[in-house]
């Protein structure tokens, strides 16, 4: 990085952010920590960060930033700790008007590296040679801290402790067990987290090398085939749907289809089918399904208010509803799970044929890796942020409703607007009132406190956060960035090109490469003889009686013509950058000025400022 | 079909690739699309003899040789004059009798009329150059051969040999080929110089291959001394309805599970000379499914001359500019044909083709050529790796190869 001239990128400082109107104070929901202070500006300022609109695309309500701490927590320790990735520590974030950024703690010193991959390569090997058997202790102990968890029980606060308290061998009161259930809760979505990221970066990264070297090899491959060759044909997440299919056509065989009407809620549904024999059979069938399947969430993410199939059976029912009419149309709706894996076998196979000797080992290679890892990089999801976080939340919810049944909040819902640690002082002190039988003071502070935040969440929510804050970097090199979150030194050149105000033209990505240079603009031949060496040839089309101008000029844009097109195929043969097809090039380019030219990408850029240097 | 003892003519389907030094490039694909049974309308081809054998008779080799004595690559204007007293000398020397008739003979069995130039129902033939060396797999160059459509008449088509002839010295083509032999030259001597700099860093040696065989040992500075050869294809005319080119693989990345569509309504010419903004299609070899697809704007289109003889280029209608010119069904018959021909040639291929506007649907499309896909991007630099585990390594950073080189 440049170390004398902190020159700030394209991205905006994060000092420089400034909150939405009557967002004042915004801060006080996030941990100090989370935020971005005077005493770490020199290095959080030049510093990339990007906003993690994956895993956080709305502001955070402030407890679930347990969402946050935990999982950067856990992937750090494995990642850093544990399998020691060479170049990359943990990830680093911040907060800015409720929205998370972060930014990787790259491994820069030569020799750390090499320490680290000796690290690496023994941990991270014995992981993949005995994964299968690995992996299945860790479903295991997900069950068992699954199980653990719904044995939680938030108790109440009696007016008088019962007599076990008394007279019992080891009783604790009421203040130790809410106390107790509480920390334990905290530390069991510690322990989730820890789990989910046992296996992750080593499951994505052979799944991601897999897809990087067919995207190397066969560019053009669509995401959907390499997924394709890879999926598992029986797999857990694809459960949950095939038994509301079997629920389905269980209700057809027994007549109950009636009861499925479009538009019905589920309630009004199971009302009519309580009604006959058969309909309470088929109650019970479903009642066996629940559990695990209905553990689903109806969203995909980090926040309290996903949802299971349990909590809001609406879309199951609708599922429901879909197949039954699907079924009574004639429809086949069960997954043909064999031709599902004939074309798996298929395309891998067409695809290894088209590679060359050299790849096509390494190919099938990772393709069986892949498929070794896969059964955790899908399934990982179902166990823990589907199944376990939203029982999670609603064991949460318990100790919501704990506070506002002694009037610290107004409704349990609001516990989510305290933080984890505010929880815990509230908790701290309605146990202690409790107690003592004094008058508490959290009811008159945490409801407005609560209201004020819901207010902020709400305006925060309409603001839109940069891509990316500081400074850009020359290259991305974080692997776990690019794993992740695809955030590819591609992806942040165009973001920054977004930033800087410069104007694109889209055309076909005729001939690879990249350069920057000075137009020369020309509508006639006659004008051909004006090019001066190293410009780039701006044109409507080119023809063979220009042949003797392409060994002077840098790059080629056309107005008209594809990627077959004279200009392109003279351009690959002396290898320079062309982008054909533009439309407007010689209507918006001028002669003189500095324009690039992506021919990979087929994007031309009018550069900011009319002349170079 | 034709004589036994025709000697400078051959029936394409009797041509294969061996057949390329004396028929040319592009006579002797077309003879081996044949042989694979793919579909490409019926012709005949001239071997290169009848060339050398026209020159010879008709006096002009000292011609030649005089006007390209000391011409300079760079010299456009100097090119250019010389070029067109070249042209204009081959253009207006007779066609030796013995080619004239075997050219009669074998175009009436095409179904033309003999020597009747203007009569009506004449069958319309394509005359094309079939340079050697050309069509190798070490160039291709656009726009260096001649082509003439919609030629009728046997007297026309005579011509349009002549013609043909007379492009191996256009100003494109002798500059091309003076380049080379200079690129040549400068290989050969070890150094780098301006006309070897021309060439691409990313194709070394294709400028240079191309040329003439034999003129890399050339000692004028003229580059060629001895007329390089050509070969002539004529074929029957397919009517199109819509025509383009397909890559076998993605010409940009190379990516050998791609086929690249470029099409245009009416004759290829559109597409190929860069006149419209083609209708772009990105299939799957393995699947066959449209990858990506961009309409073009195809504002022209070349068809048949409605008096006969020739081609005209017209406006296309505004409701048919912007619509795609394929259908499914017809993308479907390109992949099928894209993935035969490569098969046959065990190579990528760049294959020129047309849907006749009479017929269904895969019997209306024709192949007009193919040739070996040049220049194919070098892959991403190769990773240091090359076992699953050493990848997956290195994309956790871990060094393939521990730093002990």
């Amino acid at each position: 990085m440049a170390s004398s001239t902190p020159a700030l990128g394209a991205f905006p400082s994060p000092f420089s952010i400034q909150p939405p109107p009557d967002c004042a104070g915004w801060e006080a929901m996030y941990p100090y920590y989370a935020l971005f202070d005077e005493h770490r500006r020199e290095t959080d300022e030049n510093r990339f960060w990007f906003w993690n609109s994956m895993h956080f695309p709305v502001p955070m309500p402030a407890f679930d930033v347990i969402c946050i701490d935990s999982p950067y927590q856990a992937v750090g320790a494995w990642q850093n700790r544990v399998f020691a990735v060479p170049p990359a520590m943990g990830i680093d974030y911040r907060i800015v008007n409720g929205y998370v950024y972060i930014s990787g703690n790259p491994v820069t010193d030569p020799e750390q590296i090499a320490e680290r991959a000796g690290f690496f390569q023994a941990r991270a090997g014995y992981y993949y040679e005995n994964w299968t058997e690995l992996y299945g202790k860790w479903r295991a102990k997900m069950e068992a801290l699954i199980a653990e968890l719904g044995d939680l029980r938030v108790p109440a606060l009696p007016e008088y402790e019962p007599d076990e308290v008394a007279f019992g061998d080891d009783r604790n009161t009421a203040f130790y067990e809410v106390l107790d259930a509480y920390g334990r809760a905290l530390r069991l979505c510690d322990l989730m987290w820890q789990h989910h990221f046992e296996f992750l970066l080593l499951g994505y990264g052979a799944y991601g090398t897999f897809v990087e070297f067919c995207k190397a090899h066969l560019p053009d491959i669509p995401d959907q085939h390499i997924a394709q060759m890879v999926a598992g044909i029986d797999v857990l997440l694809f459960k949950p749907d095939s038994e509301l299919r079997r629920l389905a056509r269980l209700a057809i065989e027994t007549a109950l289809d009636a009861a499925f009407v479009e538009g019905r809620t589920p309630d009004e549904i199971d009302a009519e089918l309580a009604q006959s024999e058969a309909g309470r059979s088929w109650l019970a069938e479903l009642e066996k399904v629940k559990h695990p399947w209905f553990n689903m969430a109806t969203g995909d993410g980090l926040y309290h208010y996903y949802r299971s199939w349990l909590d809001d059976p609406s879309i199951p029912y609708a599922a429901l509803i879909g197949h039954v009419a699907a079924l009574k149309a004639g429809e086949q709706i069960e997954r043909p799970t064999a031709e599902i894996e004939r074309e798996r076998d298929r395309l891998a196979q067409e695809y290894g044929a088209l590679l060359d000797d050299e790849s096509r080992q390494p190919f099938n290679d990772l393709l069986a890796l892949s498929r070794t890892v896969f059964p955790y990089v899908e399934e990982h999801k179902f166990f823990c942020d589907y199944w376990f976080l939203t029982k999670w939340w609603n064991k949460i919810r318990e100790f919501g409703a704990l506070l506002a049944r002694h009037r610290f909040l107004d409704d349990g819902e609001d516990v989510f607007q305290l933080s984890r640690h505010e929880v815990a002082s509230a908790l701290d002190e309605l146990v202690l009132s409790w107690a003592t039988g004094g008058q508490p003071a959290g009811p008159q502070h945490w409801p407005p406190i609560a209201a004020r935040r819901k207010q902020i969440l709400d305006r925060l929510a309409a603001w839109t956060p940069p891509p990316a804050l500081g400074v850009t970097p020359e290259a991305v090199t974080d692997p776990m960035t690019i794993m992740l979150w695809g955030v590819t030194t591609e992806r942040v050149q165009e973001w920054a090109r977004q930033q800087d105000g410069g104007r694109a033209l889209n055309g076909a990505a005729a001939s690879p490469g990249t350069v920057e240079g000075i137009a020369r603009v020309v509508r006639s031949v006659d004008e051909v003889a004006d090019i001066r060496d190293g410009e780039i040839l701006v044109c409507g089309s080119t023809s063979p009686a220009w042949a003797p101008i392409f060994s002077k000029i840098r790059a080629t844009v056309t107005d008209v013509g594809g990627v077959m097109s004279h200009a392109a195929i003279v351009c690959r043969e002396y290898g320079l950058p062309a982008v054909v097809g533009t439309g407007s090039a010689t209507a918006r380019i001028t002669t003189g000025q500095m324009i690039r030219v992506d021919g990979s990408a087929g994007v031309v850029t009018l550069l900011v400022g009319e002349e170079g240097e | 079909m034709t004589a036994p003892g025709a000697r400078y003519i051959r029936p394409l389907a009797r041509l294969s690739r061996a057949d390329e030094p004396r028929f040319g490039g592009k006579s002797a694909g077309l003879g081996e699309l044949l042989s694979a049974g793919i579909q490409v309308p019926a012709g005949f081809a001239l071997c290169t003899a009848a060339f050398r054998f026209f020159i010879t008779e008709a006096g002009l080799q000292s011609l030649i040789d005089k006007r390209l004595a000391s011409l300079s690559p760079d010299d456009l204007g100097g090119v250019q004059s010389a070029c067109a007293e070249l042209t204009e000398a081959i253009r207006s020397a007779p066609m030796p009798g013995a080619v004239q008739e075997e050219i009669d003979r074998a175009y009436g069995e095409l179904g033309g009329h003999s020597s009747d130039a203007a009569a009506a129902g004449a069958t319309a033939v394509a005359v094309r150059s079939s340079a050697i060396g050309e069509d190798s797999e070490s160039a291709t160059f656009a726009g260096q051969q001649q082509t003439f459509l919609w030629v009728a008449g046997a007297l026309n088509v005579i011509d349009a040999v002549r013609d043909c002839w007379a492009s191996l010295y256009s100003p494109t083509a002798v500059s091309y080929r003076a380049r080379a032999a200079s690129a040549d030259r400068a290989r050969a001597s070890g150094t780098v110089g301006a006309a070897g700099a021309a060439g691409a860093p990313g194709a070394p040696g294709a400028p240079g291959a191309p040329g003439a065989p034999g003129a890399a040992d050339a000692s004028g500075a003229s580059g060629a001394t001895e007329p390089p050869a050509m070969g002539v294809a004529v074929q029957v005319m397919v009517d199109a309805l819509v025509s383009g080119v397909m890559f076998t693989c993605n010409p940009v990345s190379g990516d050998p599970s791609t086929i690249a569509v470029n099409a245009s309504w009416g004759l290829g010419e559109a597409v190929v000379g860069g006149e419209v903004t083609p209708d772009e299609y990105r299939l799957s070899k393995v699947t066959g499914e449209v990858l990506r697809e961009r309409i073009g704007d195809k504002l022209v289109e070349y068809v048949a001359a409605p008096a006969g003889g020739g081609t005209i280029r017209r406006d296309v209608a505004p409701e048919r500019r912007n619509v795609r010119c394929l259908s499914e069904t017809e993308l479907r018959a390109l992949v099928e044909l894209a993935r035969r021909v490569e098969r046959h040639f065990g190579s990528h291929q760049d294959i020129e083709w047309a849907i006749a506007r009479d017929g269904s649907s895969p019997a209306n499309l024709f192949v007009l050529q193919s040739r070996p896909v040049t220049a194919v991007p070098k892959r991403n630099q190769k990773p240091r790796a090359t076992t699953a585990i050493g990848l997956v390594m290195s994309t956790f950073g871990v060094d393939p190869a521990p730093r002990d080189t």
